[in-house]
């Protein structure tokens, strides 16, 4: 197997960050597309708070979910 | 002897560090110097020439152009002949040993070290920077309570509710109980006899029968494969965990558990050895909800992809292993139609605890009143003859159920406990449930109501308390900071309380579309150490209606008491609703199991 970082993360990856954005429903548009662009496929909008200005949201993507193969063990 | 040191803050500001480490070294009897901060290099090399010294540390936070000055001190110091006698270290923030080597300093400490550690260095001795430095020991927090009632009006009450329970439940049996023997027959037989286990399976449903013969797994269920245990050996053979924490900060500071029932073993024990090093003091095994509506459980060792492990004998049997002595084992058994088993197999296993509650368990877990009864009594009984501590988790207020007769619930179980042998803790919520919402007596404050709780539990009687389940359920987001901050306000009020313990969330324990992930964790972990560190042995002062609470908290609890005390038996209370209703508390009687009592 290929020795990647992803291959190291235990469980999943949180993604936390601030989207400049009109509204709430921008910024979870714009939070899913960026874990397309960061390569990571569908990301889950954890949370997502619009202030007026933009979005604080929490993403997650899971690597490996309890039940599968491990490819850290 | 003590050794000759010269300590140098090559900060321009700050030697706070290195006039904690001078104290500590004088307090062993060594020689300390300690220079005023940021001199220019000459000027510390002319003094570090006055004397041998035996050892030069430099404190330092590193940035920009610190490196080429501190190489430029080495290269002084080697042009002096300091280092032939002097061993040069380094500490400061972003310092590894790694970066102190490149540097060419002999050794390097970082924020994170203790001072322990250094003076241990400058004496030689060996420093320890695995578990056994803070080799935990189970601290027996039960035996510290009487169990003495005070309010003796409750007291009698609850004599007249567990007589009444214990006589009703004496001629009763169920399947959970008959698989519960067989299964103890069977395991501890020594030969394994394949007739016992036929005579198991023939009281399991088909689902359950067909996964345990190994024809078909029930969705989402797979045997973990030899291999994969290896896996799971070689990893944690070649792990020890690095500097581990202590989180309380002071004796009187509460334990921590933290839930584990991600579906599969492996992620629970190794998420299980990260929180250890993070100073976790113990787990509770959460099995998945569809076992509870199963008759019979499944065995061997498996994996489940989806909420909550499987408590076969193995999968404990597992996770015990792994965990340090020092670390409690509690094992959620009061859901369902297997009780009894769950909880015998929880005693085989060596587990510290399980998690009973006669109550909760139908009103807000779905079981029957009936048959819960009787299963749950066997399973306390069995905490008894294992010797467990079963805790009683106070969670149908979530569902809206007024805290006084959810406490009324958990004194109950604890009469019950008590007259069987058992060693019952209740556990109250720390929580912003729905009746406390739509009553707004947290309108003001979250101190008063939850501090109220533990004042009235202790006015009636001498008790262990664990707040749980987890402590802040409800007051808590998908958002990481806000909810490592809910759960530290509130594990800062059980620190103040002196409660035994508490079971605290992880940083995304509301988010429900998923897993927890380690590094959430971490998260609460880190949040509840410094939250003890913070509120140390000092004092928070709640406002007179924490008194009012309190006292209506007693009364309505005798109220109800009272009421159940005039049923015949505690399942027929429940039904009635008086713990918990369909109408204003939102509780419904479950009704796995029902009408699968029978007489013996």
């Amino acid at each position: 197997m290929e020795e990647t970082a992803l291959n190291h993360i235990m469980d999943g990856i949180d993604i936390e960050t601030y989207l400049t954005c009109q509204n709430e429903e921008e910024g979870k548009f714009l939070a899913r597309k960026l874990g397309e662009e960061l390569n990571l496929g569908e990301v889950d909008v954890m949370y997502c708070e619009f202030d007026g200005f933009g979005v604080r949201v929490r993403l997650r993507k899971y690597i490996v979910k309890p039940g599968d193969k491990y490819n850290w063990i | 002897m003590g050794k000759n040191i010269l300590c140098v803050p090559l900060d321009p500001v700050h030697d706070v560090g290195l006039k904690i480490i001078r104290n500590a070294l004088l307090n062993k009897g060594h020689n300390v110097d300690l220079l005023m901060p940021d001199l220019p290099n000459e000027e510390i090399i002319n003094f570090a020439l006055k004397k041998k010294y035996d050892y030069i540390l430099v404190s330092r936070t590193l940035g920009y152009g610190v490196y080429e000055l501190l190489a430029k001190f080495i290269d002084l110091c080697d042009a002096a002949g300091i280092r032939d006698t002097a061993k040069l270290v380094i500490g400061g923030k972003p310092i590894t040993p790694q970066l102190a080597a490149e540097l060419g300093f002999d050794k390097g400490f970082s924020s994170s070290s203790s001072i322990e550690e250094i003076v241990s260095y400058i004496e030689g001795k060996e420093i320890t920077s695995d578990m056994n430095k803070y080799k935990k020991v189970k601290k027996d927090f039960i035996s510290e309570h009487s169990y003495q009632f005070f309010n003796k009006e409750i007291e009698q009450a609850l004599n007249i509710i567990a007589d009444k329970f214990l006589n009703w439940a004496k001629d009763k049996t169920s399947d959970g109980i008959l698989r519960a023997e067989l299964m103890r027959n069977y395991i501890t037989s020594g030969k394994r006899d394949s007739k016992a286990y036929e005579e198991y399976l023939k009281l399991c449903d088909e689902e359950i029968k067909v996964c345990n013969t190994g024809e078909r797994y029930i969705k989402g269920v797979r045997v973990i494969e030899e291999d994969e245990l290896l896996k799971l050996d070689n990893f944690l053979q070649n792990r020890i965990a690095y500097q581990p924490v202590k989180i309380q900060h002071s004796n009187t500071h509460p334990l921590i558990f933290k839930f584990l029932g991600s579906g599969c073993p492996i992620m629970d024990i190794v998420h299980g050895k990260i929180c250890e090093r993070w100073g976790v003091d113990g787990f509770l095994l959460i099995n998945p909800s569809w076992e509870a509506r199963y008759e019979g459980l499944l065995h061997n060792y498996l994996t489940h992809q989806n909420d909550g492990t499987i408590t076969s004998l193995e999968n404990i049997l597992l996770v015990k292993k792994y965990l340090l002595d020092g670390t409690y084992l509690t094992v959620r058994a009061h859901r369902g139609l297997n009780t009894p088993e769950t909880t015998m197999l929880a005693g085989e296993a060596g587990a510290d605890m399980t998690k009973i509650n006669l109550v909760y368990g139908s009103l807000g877990a779905g079981t029957d009143p009936e048959r819960l009864g009787v299963d749950g009594l066997q399973a306390i009984k069995y905490a008894a003859e294992y010797n467990m501590p079963f805790d009683i988790p106070g969670n149908d207020e979530l569902s809206g159920v007024p805290a006084y007769k959810t406490l009324a619930g958990l004194l109950i179980n604890v009469m019950i406990g008590l007259k069987v042998g058992a060693k019952p803790i209740p556990k109250p919520l720390f929580c912003y449930g729905p009746h406390i919402m739509i009553n707004g007596q947290m309108d003001k404050n979250y101190i008063d109501y939850n501090y109220a709780k533990i004042q009235a539990l202790r006015e009636i009687a001498d008790l262990p308390i664990w707040p749980g389940e987890p402590i802040a359920f409800m007051t808590q987001s998908e958002e990481r900071v806000q909810s490592a901050n809910a759960t530290s306000y509130h594990s800062a009020l059980a620190a103040f309380l002196g409660v035994d313990a508490i079971t605290i969330a992880s940083t995304d324990e509301a988010y429900s579309r998923g897993p927890i992930c380690v590094a959430s964790r971490i998260d609460s972990l880190r949040a509840v150490q410094d939250a003890f560190k913070f509120i140390g042995d000092t004092k928070i002062e709640p406002t007179k209606m924490c008194e009012v609470y309190k006292n209506e908290m007693i009364e309505n609890i005798y109220s109800v008491l009272s009421s159940v005390a005039r049923e015949d038996n505690l399942p027929q209370a429940i039904y009635k609703g008086i713990l918990g209703n369909k109408e204003e508390d939102g509780a419904y009687p479950g009704t796995f199991g029902k009408g699968t009592v029978r007489c013996k």
